[in-house]
C-alpha cells in the first residue's frame, strides 16, 4: 500500500526552477534510496515533502492526506520525521533536551528517552552535555534518535554518512538498518554501497527530474546504469 | 578658582569604601535598582533577544501597565486599609495588569507583528515605533484632555504612590545596614522575576520549544513544534512582564506614573539587553546588576556632592553601553549569529 505519493511536483528557489515534475512513491515497510549528483534536487525533494520549500505545482499525499499547503509542523505531526544533512542539532541545548524537543505531545517523555538511550547508549552518558560539543558521529546518532522518538511513520534521511569516519559510518548504517525494520525510510546517500545495502528500491535524479528507478537487487555499485548519473 | 573635583572625588570614594554603612546602603540601592532594571528589560530580552523582534512599543506597554495599576490602586485602596491588605491588592493588581498586557501583546503579535518576521528589521522598528506613538498619544488624550486629576474621576493620578503606598511600610535596619522596606520589596520582586523567567525557559516544555525555535526554526518545525504559536506565547509573556514592571515603577519615587515613562523605560531596557548580549537571559540579569550598581554608585556620588553635577546618572548608563560596544560588541553573554538561522 502506498504510504507517500509524490506526484509531479514543481519547486522553485526564488526564480530558479529546481524540481521539474518529480514523482515518487514509498510503500509501507520500504526503504527507498534517492540517488544522484550534488545539486540535482534530492534535498529539495525532501524539503518539498516537509513543506519547508513548498511545491508550486503537484500533489504530495501521505497516508491518504494531502500535505501541500500544510505547515511544516503539521507535516511532522502527521508522522514524517527528518534526519537532515549536517544533523541540525540544537547546539546550545543539552543532548536530552534535543531528544525531548522531538517527542510529540501524545507520547510520554521518559519512554522516549529510554528508546533513544537503548539505541545509542553513548547518548545516555552524554545526556547533560551541550549537543554542540558532541563529535560528528554522536551528533548523527542524536539526529537519528530524534527521528526515532518522534512517533514517525516515515523518515526522510539526508546524507547520514557525510563527514563521518568509516567505523562510525558502519554504526550509523546499522542503526538505520534497525530503524528500517519498523519505519519506512526515504534515503539520500552519496555512498552508493551503503545506499544499496539499506534500500529495497531506488530512484535516480538528474536536473530536477526522476530519470530512472528500480529494485536495488537488480543493480550493483559499478553498474553503468547508475554510475553515469552519480560520478561528477 | 581652580576646580578640585578629582581629588575630592577620589577622597570621597575612599571615604565610602571605609564606611560600611555607606557601602551597604549603596549596595542595597544597587540591588533595588537592578531589580527594577531587570523587570524593565526582561520583557524586551524575551522578545528582542529571543525572537529578534525590536519592540519599540515595549516602554509604552510599561507605561500602560503603570497607568492601569494606578487607576486600580486608587480605586481599590482606601485609607482605612492596613499595609498587609494593600500589599494583597497590589499583588492582585500585578496579576491583572500582567494578564491585560499579555492579552494586548497577543493581539499585536497576531494581527501586526507576525506579518513582518520575514522582512528586514526596519519594518518591525517602524511598526512598533508607530504603535508606541499611537499608544502614547492615546494615553495623553485621556490624561490631559479628560483632565482626570480634577475631572469626573477625581483621582489624584499625579501621585498614586503618595496615596496608595502604605506609610507603615517604612524603613528597617539590620545590623548597621539601613534600607527602606520598599527597596526590600523591589529586590524580592526582582528575584522572583529572574527565577520565574529562568524556570519558564529551562523547566517548561514551552521554554524548550522557545530555545529550540530560536536556534533553528526550520528544524524545530520539522520536529512538530508549532514555532509560530510559541512565538505568540513569548510575545504575550514579554508584554505581560513589561506591564507588570509598570506596576512596580508606579510605587518607586524615581519613576512614578507619567506618559514619558514609555521612553524613560525603553532606553535603559535596550542598554541592558545589548550589554547582556542578545539571546542570553543570564546576560540580562548580570547587565541589570551592573547597571543597577553603577547607577546607585553614580546617584550616591552625584547626590552627596562628590561631583557637582546633577542628572548625569543616565550618562553613566549609556557610557556602559558605549564601552561595551567598543570592547565586546556581542555583549557579555551574547551568542554569535543569534537569529541567523539561514
Amino acid at each position: 500500500m502506498t504510504l507517500l505519493d509524490v506526484s509531479d511536483i514543481h519547486t522553485y528557489y526564488g526564480e530558479s526552477h529546481i524540481l521539474e515534475g518529480v514523482s515518487l512513491e514509498i510503500d509501507e515497510g520500504e526503504v527507498v534510496a534517492l540517488l544522484g549528483r550534488n545539486g540535482v534536487g534530492k534535498t529539495t525533494t525532501m524539503r518539498s515533502i516537509l513543506q519547508l520549500t513548498p511545491p508550486v505545482e503537484g500533489t504530495i499525499t501521505f497516508d491518504g492526506e494531502e500535505l501541500v499547503g500544510k505547515d511544516t509542523y503539521e507535516v511532522a505531526e502527521a508522522g514524517i520525521g527528518w534526519i537532515p544533512e549536517e544533523r541540525r542539532m540544537f547546539t546550545r541545548l543539552s543532548v536530552e533536551e534535543n531528544i525531548r524537543a522531538a517527542v510529540p505531545d501524545s507520547q510520554r517523555v521518559p519512554e522516549a528517552l529510554e528508546t533513544a538511550y537503548e539505541t545509542f547508549p553513548i547518548l545516555k552518558e552524554r545526556s547533560d552535555q551541550r549537543a554542540g560539543d558532541l563529535s560528528g558521529g554522536q551528533q548523527q546518532m542524536l539526529a537519528i534518535a530524534r527521528g526515532l522518538v518522534g512517533d514517525n511513520d516515515l523518515l526522510l534521511v539526508d546524507e547520514p554518512s557525510e563527514g563521518l569516519a568509516p567505523q562510525i559510518v558502519t554504526d550509523v548504517g546499522r542503526a538505520l538498518m534497525d530503524a528500517a525494520e519498523e519505519i519506512p525510510i526515504l534515503l539520500v546517500e552519496q555512498k552508493l554501497g551503503l545506499a544499496l545495502d539499506l534500500a529495497d528500491r531506488f530512484y535516480v535524479m538528474d536536473h530536477g527530474q526522476i530519470i530512472d528507478e528500480g529494485e536495488t537487487s537488480a543493480v550493483s555499485t559499478d553498474d553503468e546504469r547508475l554510475r553515469r548519473y552519480l560520478s561528477a | 578658582m581652580i576646580p578640585t573635583v578629582d581629588p575630592l572625588f577620589v577622597g570621597d570614594v575612599l571615604d565610602l569604601l571605609t564606611s560600611p554603612g555607606d557601602v551597604s546602603s549603596v549596595l542595597i540601592e544597587g540591588f533595588a535598582k537592578a531589580s527594577l532594571y531587570l523587570m524593565i528589560a526582561s520583557g524586551l530580552t524575551l522578545i528582542f533577544g529571543l525572537m529578534d523582534v525590536i519592540n519599540f512599543a515595549h516602554g509604552a506597554f510599561t507605561m500602560y501597565g503603570a497607568y492601569i495599576a494606578a487607576g486600580l490602586m486608587l480605586g481599590l485602596v482606601t485609607a482605612s486599609m492596613g499595609w498587609a491588605t494593600v500589599m494583597l491588592v497590589f499583588l492582585f493588581v500585578l496579576v491583572v495588569v500582567f494578564a491585560l498586557l499579555a492579552a494586548l501583546g497577543t493581539i499585536f503579535e497576531v494581527t501586526l507583528v507576525r506579518k513582518l518576521y520575514e522582512y528586514p528589521p526596519i519594518y518591525q522598528i517602524l511598526l512598533t515605533f508607530g504603535i508606541t506613538i499611537t499608544m502614547e498619544q492615546f494615553m495623553r488624550m485621556i490624561v490631559e484632555f479628560r483632565d482626570i486629576n480634577n475631572g469626573q474621576w477625581n483621582l489624584d493620578w499625579a501621585s498614586p504612590r503618595r496615596q496608595t503606598l502604605p506609610s507603615e511600610l517604612g524603613d528597617s535596619e539590620l545590623l548597621f545596614v539601613e534600607f527602606t522596606n520598599l527597596q526590600l520589596f523591589e529586590i524580592l520582586l526582582g528575584v522572583l522575576t529572574a527565577v520565574g523567567i529562568w524556570a519558564f525557559l529551562n523547566r517548561t516544555r514551552y521554554g524548550l520549544f522557545v530555545r529550540a525555535g530560536v536556534e533553528d526554526e526550520e528544524m524545530a518545525k520539522a520536529l512538530g513544534i508549532n514555532v509560530q504559536r510559541t512565538f505568540t506565547v513569548v510575545f504575550a509573556v514579554g508584554s505581560g512582564i513589561a506591564g507588570a514592571a509598570g506596576v512596580v515603577l508606579m510605587w518607586d519615587p524615581l519613576w512614578s506614573v507619567s506618559v514619558p515613562l514609555a521612553l524613560d523605560v525603553l532606553l535603559p531596557a535596550f542598554v541592558i539587553v545589548i550589554v547582556g548580549g542578545l539571546g542570553s537571559f543570564k546576560g540580562t540579569v548580570v547587565a541589570s546588576l551592573l547597571v543597577g550598581m553603577i547607577d546607585a554608585l553614580g546617584t550616591w556620588a552625584f547626590t552627596t556632592g562628590v561631583i557637582e553635577f546633577t542628572g548625569l546618572e543616565e550618562l553613566m548608563i549609556f557610557s556602559i553601553l558605549v564601552v561595551m560596544l567598543i570592547l565586546q560588541p556581542r555583549g557579555l553573554f551574547g551568542v554569535e549569529g543569534q537569529g541567523d538561522h539561514g
